[in-house]
């Protein structure tokens, strides 16, 4: 173990307890001292990369990522399901944004149209149709928090020791990833053609899953109108008969 | 589930005092939309290079089709000598919707009446200009113009009093002549 | 020059001339109005403290003022995190989308330091274009949703709800209708969509009817003009989800607003009616010396005026739908139409140049042809069918009464 995996470890420990601090239990205190934990362990944790490239890309990685990352926090502490919502969105155009610094702008846009834009507006939809006369109470609180905050401290964890351990500039059994040269921007990232590229590797070798991806959400559509169609049975049928 | 009370208030569908209208079926051609879109457009760009009807306000005046019958700032009459017809009666005080006559009656000088307004007042601001005051007049005293551009500058400056009120009438006697010279001419040839 | 400062004068550039444009169409937008009402419009404010008029001119700078010099004033019912967020979101959303939207490519003197030709687009390098017009389109529902939900008025709220309904449902057949363009020109790129319409000389709207049918209706719903502005239905919602919004938060909506019909005149002009390209005028080259780029900016802007003139006209034009026939508009008639656009486009790209060939027609004249056909085909379906037929008129078999005693 090297000095900066102690201090990603570390980082990670603190991040999880103040997670664990700032989760809604139900009447628990320490929410004040659980944002101050988590504050001290994404500073230290974010401490830890470094060496990416110029400093314009940097400086986006960091201020995308922070965005991701506090709005992820945001989402699952928040005792009002509407602002879960809201957080959990910016969280996706935070990763939507690291993924367009990545290159993968078509997997960037996708996030965006299809999380962001479709599923999350249907979900703030429900929250306000559902609720309009307030708050229940078993939605301001999360349940199983300390198994939630263990979850999110194996996952953080693993990534960041194993990742961070690559990236550091110390650690003598990798070399530090060399930003990438404009020859290998120019045939991956940076290919006009790159989105085309993309389509024909779908719907070419990999035709057969996206057609069972497919299959699959007609059946749930299907499903789903059947479903409807019990409830307003009767109503529906005595509309159809003047159409 | 409907209470008691509430089924017994709703009407039946059968019910024999319901009117049902049947929605007149559309043609071939409505139902196609397209000739709701042509007619849309064309009475839209019909207007749109029409003569335009704005009067350009401070510049252009308004012109009114007939000062007769329009119900602008309210006038005081006068008689032939110059005196104020009105008999202070209250009629229209009464008749006014807004209660925004406020008549002071006093014993009159002149032989020809007993009771002149010692001051009468309107507050234009209360004023809803329905011309009750002006139907219900029995000497025809008190009148509509057709002043419409109205204003002041402070509330008070918007009561008008009887001095005001005869000054409208100095103003637009020209514009609008008195309609009838009833209340006139009874005891006309008697003096002060 | 170097790529930052290069972006940075773009996004300026952009700014201010979006801005501007949005402002001077409040002023257009109420002299159509004015005149298609037989009125004269604005044409007072000139320049200030002079008695000099200049047609009205100086109004959106009134205006502007007026916006920014009113009280802010919170009402105390709000969700006051929410309702600051709202108007910020939906302004940044359209404002976003016009980042790779093209102008055209200049070439400019290597003296200047530019190596290769300058494309008139702040996001250039973007392939997917289209699609992040799309993703960001749909990030502006949540200014609506958020702004009728933070309101805590029920006004606002109905809008709200009506609102994001009509957007989901409407982003379907939008999306549909440039399926079609997207598939005859093999690129999400806006500026190749508009090379390739250039280059074959025939707009797209010649040879996909169906597809511009659609997409221009999708567009109307989804800029929320009339026929189709049930989020802010004044007659019935008062203001929809703005109803409780003032002074500059107001203005950040209606901006939004005007932002969204600038964007889909653009993306109706690229998409359909050849973008910059104008026969003898333009050239088709890509990337052309900057007396003729700045043509081609003439032609563009041109073009998005005449449909910006057409979407202030059409509000005057019909009347606005019921919200139960907006969705069947969506859902019966305009999918459907999409669908087939995409069918019939995908089989004639595959198959279009052999079916041409014994006719002796080009494939484009072909298409034509066939695009024209299958429009007024599904028009007469449509009309047959009747899809949209409202079956709920008060009727004897199934009054209230009935139905409660279930």
């Amino acid at each position: 173990m090297t000095n900066h995996q102690h201090i990603l470890t570390l980082a990670v420990l603190l991040g999880a307890v103040g997670l664990w601090l700032m989760l809604p239990r139900g009447g628990a205190r320490g929410r004040a001292v659980g944002t101050v934990l988590g504050i001290v362990a994404l500073g230290l944790w974010f401490s830890q990369f470094h060496g990416l490239g110029q400093w314009t890309a940097d400086g986006m990685f960091f201020v995308l990522a922070a965005i991701a990352v506090v709005a992820a926090v945001g989402a699952v502490t928040s005792r009002n399901p509407v602002y879960c919502a809201i957080w959990f969105g910016l969280s996706l155009l935070g990763t939507a944004g690291l993924l367009l610094l990545a290159g993968a702008q078509f997997i960037a846009v996708a996030t965006v149209l299809v999380y962001a834009g479709a599923i999350l507006v249907m979900f703030l939809f429900v929250l306000m149709v559902a609720q309009p006369e307030g708050k229940a109470s078993c939605d301001q609180m999360s349940w199983e928090a300390g198994v939630s905050a263990a979850a999110g401290i194996a996952m953080v964890g693993v990534l960041s020791v194993a990742i961070g351990g690559i990236l550091a500039p110390s650690c003598p059994a990798m070399p530090p990833i060399a930003p990438p040269t404009q020859e290998e921007l120019a045939a991956g990232v940076l290919d006009p053609h790159q989105v085309a590229r993309l389509g024909d590797e779908l719907f070419g070798r990999r035709l057969i899953a996206v057609e069972v991806a497919g299959t699959l959400l007609l059946a749930a559509l299907v499903g789903a109108a059947v479903i409807v169609n019990q409830f307003s049975g009767r109503r529906h049928d005595g509309q159809q008969k003047t159409v | 589930m409907l209470t008691h009370a509430t089924q017994r208030t709703t009407m039946k569908s059968d019910d024999r005092n319901i009117n049902w209208v049947q929605e007149p079926r559309l043609g071939l051609a409505g139902r196609s939309y397209l000739l709701l879109f042509v007619q849309g457009l064309t009475t839209t760009l019909r207007h749109f290079f029409s003569r335009k009807k704005t009067v350009q306000s401070p510049e252009q005046r308004h012109e009114i089709p007939d000062p007769s019958i329009y119900r602008g700032v309210h006038r005081l009459n006068r008689d032939q000598r110059g005196r104020v017809k009105c008999v202070a009666c209250f009629l229209c005080a009464t008749a006014c919707p807004a209660n925004c006559i406020d008549i002071v009656a006093a014993e009159s000088p002149w032989t020809d009446r007993e009771k002149y307004p010692q001051s009468f007042t309107i507050d234009e601001l209360r004023c809803i200009f329905c011309g009750m005051c002006e139907e219900a007049c029995p000497v025809d005293a008190i009148e509509l113009t057709s002043l419409y551009d109205l204003s002041g500058k402070s509330r008070e400056e918007m009561v008008f009093d009887k001095e005001k009120l005869l000054s409208v009438y100095d103003r637009t006697k020209d514009a609008k002549p008195m309609r009838t010279s009833r209340g006139e001419g009874r005891g006309a040839g008697d003096g002060e | 020059m170097p790529p930052v400062l290069e972006s940075l004068l773009k996004i300026a550039v952009l700014v201010g001339g979006l801005m501007t444009a949005a402002a001077y169409l409040v002023l257009v937008e109420r002299w159509i109005a004015a005149w298609v009402q037989d009125r004269l419009g604005p044409n007072r404010v000139g320049v200030p403290l002079t008695k000099i008029r200049l047609f009205g001119l100086g109004q959106p700078v009134a205006d502007g003022v007026k916006f920014l010099t009113k009280g802010e004033f919170t009402p105390g019912q709000v969700d006051k995190i929410l309702y600051f967020v709202a108007p910020v979101a939906i302004f940044v959303a359209a404002m976003a989308a016009f980042a790779v939207v093209p102008l055209g490519s200049v070439v400019l003197p290597a003296s200047w330091g530019f190596d290769g030709p300058v494309r008139l687009a702040v996001a250039p390098g973007l392939d997917v274009g289209m699609l992040y017009i799309f993703a960001v389109g749909s990030v502006a529902v949540y200014g609506v949703v958020l702004g009728g939900w933070a309101s805590n008025n029920k006004y606002s709220f109905f809008g709200a709800v009506r609102s994001s309904a009509q957007l989901i449902s409407y982003e379907l057949p939008l999306g549909l209708g440039i399926l079609g363009v997207i598939l005859a020109t093999g690129s999400l790129r806006l500026d190749n969509i508009i090379v390739e319409q250039a280059r074959s000389g025939t707009w797209n709207v010649f040879v996909q009817p169906l597809g511009f049918v659609v997409f221009c209706v999708a567009a109307f719903a989804e800029a929320g003009r009339l026929p189709f502005d049930l989020p802010e239905a004044e007659q019935e919602l008062v203001g929809g989800y703005h109803t409780e919004y003032l002074g500059v938060k107001l203005m950040l909506f209606m901006v939004s607003e005007f932002l969204h019909m600038i964007l889909a005149a653009f993306l109706i002009v690229i998409l359909f009616l050849g973008g910059w390209h104008f026969w003898g005028l333009t050239g088709s080259a890509e990337a052309v010396s900057w007396p003729v780029a700045l043509l081609r900016v003439v032609v563009l802007l041109a073009k998005v005026m005449g449909v910006i003139l057409f979407f202030m006209l059409a509000r005057w034009s019909w009347p606005r739908f019921r919200y139960d026939q907006l969705m069947e508009v969506a859902w019966k008639v305009m999918i459907p139409w999409g669908l087939i656009n995409v069918v019939v486009v995908a089989t004639w790209m595959e198959y279009g140049v052999q079916l041409a060939r014994p006719w002796n027609l080009s494939a484009a004249q072909g298409m034509a042809i066939v695009g024209w056909g299958v429009l007024l085909l599904c028009w007469l379906a449509t009309t047959i069918i009747d899809p949209t037929a409202s079956g709920n008129r008060p009727r004897r078999d199934l009054s209230v009464n009935d139905n409660c005693s279930e």
